[in-house]
């Protein structure tokens, strides 16, 4: 009992440490220029921090929408008590990201400039829109647990009123910021009321806790971020190795997402069991393992489809660095977990469990350093690799976030149905 | 539309044009390096922040004995330029007489436009706090008051020279037409990329000047066209099946409930 006390201690103290040093960095980064922090060139203007921070970060922040949308949009009631830790999960994800990229951003003041000079064109256009309106959304979905808390009545009801016409509101502008058509927009608005009307008239289901067009929006928004993520590598077809750079990168960066979901929802119920005493679901856990052989399967088979049909199996047979950090990732992050999910002993105990999720989750955290880092391929005189401080800014970051998501978890009623936590 | 066209088989290396280009646009000078390579004498290795053009040295093999080609770097000034198709803000963007200019009262720092470029041109200014984007703006300022830009202004033998992009295709034709065997029967620059605004002419194959040969014909926009194209369907299409999903399952839940009669889940009324 002391001991393990003792650890928790000190592994906080280890994280605050990092916390701290990380704010340091960006410190001196904002004062020297990003030249100073990073090892960064104009051959690889991106490294690490997109890799890691921005592509892995959003997609294992995909739990929310997952979730969400499967408890209230779907009919995956039973999960309802996970739904808001995977939502509080991702509005976090969602904050940590946007610190990130004020960090990595060379002109961060300008961060704003998308909302107003329209380019419909660019990815980066739609990826910076998703990022605002779907933390937007998380926010309100968010707002609830805090009402709760501080027993705002008013407020609650205020938001009730308020939240669907928030919702037409920003999809509308969003479908026209994307579109300059006014049809598209109108077209957009008049989905989401006939919608939202149908609920009210009790034919389309409803829900008495949260708003189903929410939900239906962080669906929407998020399904187009983790795509938008992958479109932003279509135009590199120069740079980016065969092995990554396909037509169907955004779909594969969606579907990838949605495929870790699950393994992050374990990963994330097993662990606060460990360092928060929460008990976990393991029933629910089980049934999210259940699903991973047939999301892994389908992904899998993409993905080889996908090399088949543009004739780049050989790529992967010759013997370079970019074919072998995708050996790793198909294995370590696919094949094996595969294998690994199909095996009922194994998944029914927790280390099992708690394993093969991680894999999944590497895997994916690989694949998008692969795609943002490894697989870009310039001159051959032009090499990145992360230099220490980089490094720290990134672990810095993570250390934040943990450090955020320790104290919501204990100050903001996530965990429904009166659980508490259970003496470490 | 106006463009630039540089016969390498003139350029004698002088390097007069990088030197103008820094002084039209008041460059400072850069600590340069040796770098091992058979480019001897080249100077800088590339392009930076600093300096937007490059003239390299190539020994290349000409008529069965060894010379200098030089090759020249910088913004190509694409007619339909990748960086403007990724920027987000329009920080980028290409002007209907040509060149290819740059706002940085808009511009983020998000560096994808550096990421975009077929030619890898785009330079950001690493060492500064705050930070901008450079790179050759075909002296859009001196072009705007009727003049030439400075390298081609200053070119002694007629090596870079300023004009119209067709009269300037039809005389690049017509030089290999006269002299077939002096040039490689290729304008880089004509197609590369949907076509740019720099025109090159080489007597060597253009990949011993070190310039990429296996890029595609199209603007690098038509990769990214489709995926943006569909986001409104998405959209919409989203929302629709979304919709009819959650009623269906809804109806299910509540039809299984009705012949069970009774235990509910959730919070759904
Ligand atoms: S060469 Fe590069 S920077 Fe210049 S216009 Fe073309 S894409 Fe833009
Ligand atoms: S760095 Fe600036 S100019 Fe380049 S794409 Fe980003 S916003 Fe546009
Ligand atoms: S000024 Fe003319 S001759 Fe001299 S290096 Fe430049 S292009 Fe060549």
């Amino acid at each position: 009992m002391k001991a393990k006390s003792l650890n928790l201690l000190s592994g906080q103290s280890v994280i605050w440490f990092l916390a701290v040093l990380g704010l340091v960095l960006i410190v001196y980064r904002f004062v020297m220029g990003l030249g100073a922090v990073t090892n960064l060139s104009d051959g690889y203007p991106w490294g690490i921090w997109i890799g890691l921070d921005i592509l892995a970060g959003i997609a294992l922040a995909a739990g929310g929408f997952v979730m969400a949308g499967t408890v209230y949009l779907l009919g995956g009631q039973r999960f309802h008590v996970m739904a808001r830790t995977a939502v509080l999960t991702a509005f976090l994800g969602y904050l940590l990201f946007i610190f990130g990229l004020i960090v990595d951003l060379g002109r961060p003041w300008n961060i704003w400039k998308p909302v107003f000079n329209w380019q419909h064109e660019s990815p980066m256009f739609e990826v910076s829109w998703c990022v605002m309106l779907y933390t937007f959304v998380l926010f309100l979905e968010m707002l609830p647990s805090v009402f709760e808390r501080y027993r705002l009545e008013k407020l609650h009801s205020l938001w009730r009123m308020m939240v669907p016409w928030l919702i037409v509101f920003i999809l509308g502008l969003f479908t026209l910021a994307m579109t300059h058509s006014p049809q598209w927009a109108l077209a957009m608005v008049a989905v989401l009321l006939v919608w939202e009307g149908l609920i009210r008239l009790r034919i389309m289901p409803r829900h008495a806790e949260v708003s189903i067009l929410l939900i239906a929006a962080g669906v929407i928004l998020s399904t187009l971020h983790q795509s938008s993520l992958g479109s932003l590598f279509l135009i590199v077809p120069h740079k980016l190795h065969a092995l990554w750079h396909t037509p169907i990168l955004p779909l594969l960066f969606f579907f990838s997402a949605v495929m870790v979901a699950p393994a992050m929802v374990i990963f994330e119920s097993l662990v606060t069991e460990r360092t928060l005493g929460y008990k976990a679901h393991l029933d629910l856990l089980h049934a999210a393992a259940r699903v991973m052989p047939y999301l892994l399967g389908v992904y899998l088979f993409l993905k080889l489809a996908d090399l088949v049909g543009r004739g780049a199996v050989p790529h992967a047979l010759a013997l370079t660095p970019q074919a072998v950090s995708w050996w790793m990732e198909m294995g370590i992050g696919a094949v094996i977990p595969l294998v690994l999910f199909m095996t009922p002993e194994l998944i029914r105990n927790r280390a099992g469990l708690f394993g093969t999720s991680v894999l999944v989750i590497a895997g994916v955290v690989w694949n998008r350093l692969n795609v943002a880092v490894v697989g870009v391929i310039v001159r051959p005189w032009e090499t990145y690799y992360p230099y220490w401080a980089e490094v720290f800014i990134t672990v810095g970051i993570i250390s934040v976030g943990l450090l955020a998501f320790r104290w919501a978890m204990r100050n903001l009623p996530i965990h429904v149905e009166g659980e508490s936590p259970h003496p470490a | 539309m106006k463009a630039l066209l540089i016969d390498v088989t003139r350029c004698v290396g002088c390097r007069g044009c990088q030197v103008a280009c820094k002084e039209w646009n008041e460059l400072p000078a850069e600590k340069t390096r040796f770098f091992a390579s058979p480019k001897g004498y080249q100077n800088p290795r590339d392009l930076s922040s600093k300096t937007w053009r490059v003239v390299t040295y190539n020994e290349a093999q000409t008529n069965g004995r060894f010379e200098w080609v030089f090759g020249h770097l910088q913004c190509f000034h694409c007619i339909e330029p990748s960086c403007a198709t990724a920027c987000p803000v329009s920080a980028l963007q290409k002007t209907k007489e040509g060149p290819v200019v740059y706002d940085p009262d808009r511009c983020l720092g998000c560096r994808y436009c550096q990421l975009a470029c077929p030619f890898l041109v785009p330079r950001f200014e690493w060492d500064k706090a705050i930070p901008k984007i450079t790179k050759c703006t075909m002296c859009a300022d001196r072009v705007a008051a009727g003049e030439e830009p400075a390298c081609a202004k200053v070119c002694p033998t007629d090596a870079i020279v300023f004009g119209e992009r067709e009269d300037l295709i039809a005389e690049a034709e017509n030089r290999i037409h006269r002299n077939p065997r002096g040039y490689v029967h290729h304008i880089y620059g004509k197609d590369e990329v949907g076509g740019t605004c720099v025109l090159h002419l080489s007597n060597v194959p253009f990949e011993v000047l070190g310039y990429r040969t296996d890029l595609p014909k199209i603007s690098l926009r038509e990769y990214t066209k489709t995926a943006m194209q569909v986001v409104p369907h998405v959209k919409i299409g989203l929302a629709v099946a979304l919709g009819a999903v959650s009623w269906v399952i809804q109806r299910r839940i509540r039809n299984g409930r009705d012949e069970k009669n009774g235990s509910s889940s959730g919070g759904e009324s």
